[in-house]
Formats: structure tokens, sequence, C-alpha cells
């Protein structure tokens, strides 16, 4: 285990809370905050709930489920962070919360401590440049669900120093099955550069008429192997987050390929968000084959 | 039309040709391979026959049932031998011209209720059934490579498809143990025309530097759920068939996403087609496909 023993996530919505599981499974003590006790215990317990599956599928033992639990600390005090090693920001994919969240940080930990985070959607130059040293600030973007999905980017903004990116590849890949990636602070990255045009490809055919939603899913399953089919990949996405995701890369960079599909703009709009509310391309069917 | 055996032509006899061949005599069908050259024809035969033997020797069909889909197999390069068909599928090489003519001649020797199936992947399904009278009886069935081994079928009516053939059609598939997918006669359908855009925008990912092609194909797999990645699928499909197929969507809908970057006319130039020629965006020691 290198440097990093202590790990501090803030925010413990989907993605942070799959982040906390990763580094408490791999047995570091993690501090993890959110803005109140509420929602510091639903991140809490949704680790507990994923733990539960792997102890179901035979995967995890419940001895390790139990230490991995109790070596979470859960705070809503950025002040918790003062002693950690590291901290990874995962809170929600706005640029002036991150600002506000990351400053606070920043006045938390020590004046050399890595802080990165987890954005899929903003520049991590961006970020790294409201902090004092920003040579220590980075992204770490894992991919949900976090425990699962084995690649991780690590981001290169402008000012990270190489140090750093040495040290986050060393983290990474001491993970249990997690794989690094360096990229530089491109739209996107380099995983969503290449997925945001896909989905959203698919997402204006499907509105065209091509197929139905199931048979699109079925080809591209059955035809390349895919795990999942690109409409059940987004529902569980959430199309609120990826229509955020691709706002953002279209923002950037003017390309008409990241630019919303209409259909997906209205899906939003009705509060189609996908599996978390049961509202999306794939929801309603049951599979019939 | 029930679904007893048939007798079933397949024209073509190259790699797709002889895979539809093999899953029709595999599933108890008289089976007619079509080509109009007599080496072609053979090789095609002994690579169904090959497949044969290799499930029987891999106990995945007894001795018996080889020998049966082995005999249930004939080869012919007379046209006229057809006559007794009750499904054509159409496999030969991607040319509209040939495609119509070879349903335009059948129609003179096949009965009027025969299905016409052409396996295009990238043509249209309507231009090439108006070589025949009978446009209604031709339906779009793309099978996917190795078809023996690969469930998904799309099937897209052209503009003139009866109900009745493509009712006809997903019957016969279903049959075959296939999956049908229902798709529009668009270029690419569903598999190409999401698979294209997608391969050239990491093949310019690559070209511009934002990863190695080790990088690119580890992380796809890992993020993404992909049972392989972008480089080590194009080496096997090979780069001339990608340029091909690339090459023939975007001359039919002339967005950019579907040209083939710069580094594939390179890399065909070169000759490194992938697996096929022990090169491609890899190097390879062994050049068989699908280990076959």
């Amino acid at each position: 285990m290198n440097q990093f023993r202590r790990i501090g996530v803030v925010g413990l919505g989907t993605m942070g809370s799959g982040i906390a599981q990763v580094f408490a499974v791999s047995g570091r003590d993690v501090v993890a905050v959110e803005a109140d006790r509420a929602r510091a215990e639903a991140g809490i317990a949704a680790v507990g709930a994923f733990l539960d599956g792997g102890v179901a599928r035979g995967k995890v033992s419940d001895d390790e489920k139990k230490a991995a639990l109790a070596r979470v600390t859960a705070s809503t005090s950025l002040s918790d962070l003062a002693d950690v090693d590291l901290v990874i920001e995962s809170v929600t994919e706005n640029l002036e919360v991150k600002r506000e969240v990351l400053a606070g940080v920043a006045a938390a930990v020590g004046d050399e401590t890595p802080i990165v985070t987890n954005t899929s959607a903003l520049s991590v130059t961006a970020l790294a440049a409201s902090l004092p040293d920003p040579t220590r600030v980075a992204g770490l973007h894992f991919f949900n669900p976090a425990p699962v999905m084995r690649t991780v980017e690590v981001v290169r903004a402008l000012q990270t120093s190489q140090d750093l990116v040495d040290r986050l590849v060393t983290l990474v890949s001491g993970l249990d099955g997690k794989q690094p990636i360096v990229v530089d602070d491109r739209p996107g990255f380099l995983i969503n550069a290449l997925l945001l045009p896909y989905l959203n490809d698919v997402i204006q055919e499907y509105d065209d008429g091509l197929a139905t939603a199931e048979d699109i899913d079925l080809a591209l399953k059955l035809g390349l192997g895919y795990k999942s089919g690109p409409l059940e990949m987004l529902d569980m996405i959430g199309l609120d987050v990826h229509l955020n995701a691709t706002e953002s890369a279209y923002a950037a960079t003017s390309d008409n390929r990241y630019a919303p599909p209409p259909l997906l703009r209205r899906m939003v709009a009705a509060g189609h968000l996908g599996t978390k509310n049961g509202k999306g391309f794939r929801t309603e069917e049951k599979s019939t084959r | 039309m029930s679904n007893e055996s048939k007798t079933v032509a397949v024209l073509g006899a190259g790699t797709m040709g002889s895979g539809i061949a093999t899953v029709m005599a595999r599933a108890g069908h008289r089976t007619i391979l079509f080509d109009v050259n007599e080496n072609n024809l053979k090789r095609g035969i002994e690579t169904v026959h090959g497949f044969f033997d290799k499930s029987v020797r891999l106990g995945k069909l007894d001795a018996t049932a080889g020998q049966a889909a082995k005999d249930a197999l004939v080869g012919s390069t007379d046209l006229t031998d057809l006559a007794p068909c009750d499904v054509v599928v159409e496999a030969v090489f991607e040319d509209l011209q040939l495609k119509k003519e070879m349903f335009g001649r059948l129609d003179e020797i096949v009965s009027s209720s025969t299905l016409f199936h052409t396996n295009t992947s990238t043509l249209s399904v309507t231009g090439i059934a108006s070589g025949s009278r009978l446009p209604e009886r031709v339906v779009g069935t793309h099978y996917c490579n190795p078809a023996p081994l690969m469930k998904l079928v799309e099937v897209a009516d052209g503009r003139h498809t009866a109900g009745w053939a493509h009712k006809a059609t997903e019957e016969f598939l279903g049959s075959l143990g296939k999956v049908c997918v229902v798709t529009k006669d668009r270029p690419g359908f569903i598999v190409n025309r999401f698979l294209i855009p997608w391969e050239n925008s990491c093949i310019r990912a690559l070209e511009a530097g934002v990863a190695t092609k080790e990088d690119i194909d580890t992380a796809v797999i890992g993020a993404v759920g992909h049972p392989m990645g972008p480089f080590r699928l194009l080496d096997i499909v090979g780069l001339d068939i990608h340029q091909q197929v690339a090459t023939r969507l975007y001359e039919q809908l002339r967005d950019p996403r579907f040209f083939p970057p710069p580094m594939v006319e390179r890399m065909v130039a070169a000759g490194d087609l992938g697996r096929k020629t022990g090169r491609g965006f890899y190097e390879y020691e062994n050049t068989r496909l699908f280990g076959s």
C-alpha cells in the first residue's frame, strides 16, 4: 500500500459511495463527508447494500463486509479531513458547487495533500485553478458502478505535477481489479469523448424509428458481445446525468456530435430519468427473449 | 410455408455464403451452395465440411448428425439446379448490379412463392429487390460473421416487401435458432450503423495521440463492458473490410463520422490488414481467424 493510507471522499451519491467502498475494501480508512446526516447515512447504507449483494453472490465474506464498513467514518464536516492523505471530491456536477466544496477541502487539509475530483463533465484544469497549489490537483474518474468497472481515468490537468500522476497510477494499480489510464484534461477525457456521441447517435436513430429500443440493444449485445445495450446503459447512467455530461462537452467543444438529441431533453423534462425512477428507454419492458 | 425440411440455396461460396450454408445444412435443410467459380465452390464446401468435422471432434455434434449435415449440402455452378428451392439466400460480392441480376435470373428458374433473402451489409434492400419482378418476396437478412456461431440476424424489409414474406422470414430464421431484430432498410442497419462511427472515432483518438492503442483497448473493455477493444476488433474484421463498409456508408449518408480516417488508408496501403495478414494495429504469429 503506498502513501495514501487515509482517504477522504466528499459527496456520497452513487459515485461517491462506490468510490468510498473501493477504498474501504482495499483496507484503507475512509472519511466520508456529506452535507447532512441523512445523506451521509444514505451513502453508508448504499455501501452496505452493495456489499450485501457481493456476500449473496459469494464474492465477499460477511466478515470482509463488516470490516470494510467499519473502516468508513461518516462525517458532515470538512474539518474531519484534516489528517487524510488524499481527498476525492464527488459532489454534484456543477462548477460553482464543486469550486466551493473544493475551497473548503483545501482549507481543511494539509498544504500538500493531493485533492482529486471525480468529475466527468467539468474541466479539471478550471477546478484546479481556483485552489492554492493547483499542482496537487488531478482528476480521478471512476465509472459507474465504481466497485465493478475496472477502468479509472487519471486525468492530468495543465497544472498537475508528474509526481502526483505517478502516485495516482500506483494507487489505482494497487486496487483489486482496477486499471488506470492516464489522459489529458480534454472534454470527456478518453471514454466519454467516445461514448457520448455514440449514445446520442443511438437516441436520435431510435427517435427516427430505426428499430424498437429492445431490438437496438439486442442487436448490439448479440452482434458485438456488449454487456449492455446503449439504451439500457443510458437508463443505468441516468438520462439527466447523460444530458448534463453531453451538454458540458458540447459547450466545451461546439462539436455537434455532443449536442443533446431533442428526445433526450424531452425525456428529462418529463422526469423520465432512467432506472433510478423507473422511467426510461427500457424500464417498462420485461425482457421477452 | 411450414418449418419442415426445405430446399435452400445460398449464392456465393465466400466467408458469409459458406457460413450461411453451414447454418442451413446443420438445421436439416437440403442445401445447395452455388458459385460461378468451381474453385470457390470447392473451397466453400470444404469450409462447411471442416466446420462439421470440428463440431464432431469437439463433441458438439454426434458423428451421425455430422454426416447427415454434410450429406444435406451439395454444390452447384448451374443456376437452373436451384429450381426446387423454397428459400434463396444471396451472399455474393457486395455489388448492387450483380445482386440484382442474380435475383432477376432466378425469377425465371424458381417458383413465384420462393423467398429471396439478401445478406447485404451496406446496400439497399429495396435496390437489390428491384432486380426481381416480384420485389415483394425479397427480404434483407443480415447475418453476423461467423454465421454458424453468431445468433443475430438483422431483418429489413424493402419498400415493396410483402407482409407474408417478412413473416415467413422471421419464422424460418427462428427455426434455424437465430434471433431476429427488425430494422429499417437504412445504411448499416443497426450494428454497422453504430459500429462504424464508433470504430472511426476510436481510430481518430489514436491518431490524435489521446492514448496508446493498448490503453484505449483496455480502457474501453474496463469502462464500457465491451468484450474486446476497438483495435483488436478492427484487426479481426480486417482494415480493408472496415474501409469498404465505412466508405459505402459514407457514400450514402454523407456524414463525415462514417468516413474512414486517414490511418485506415495508410494501413491498407501497407498491407497491414489485421490478423489475416499477421499485422494490423497489433502483430500476430497465427493468422487464422476464430481458431478454425
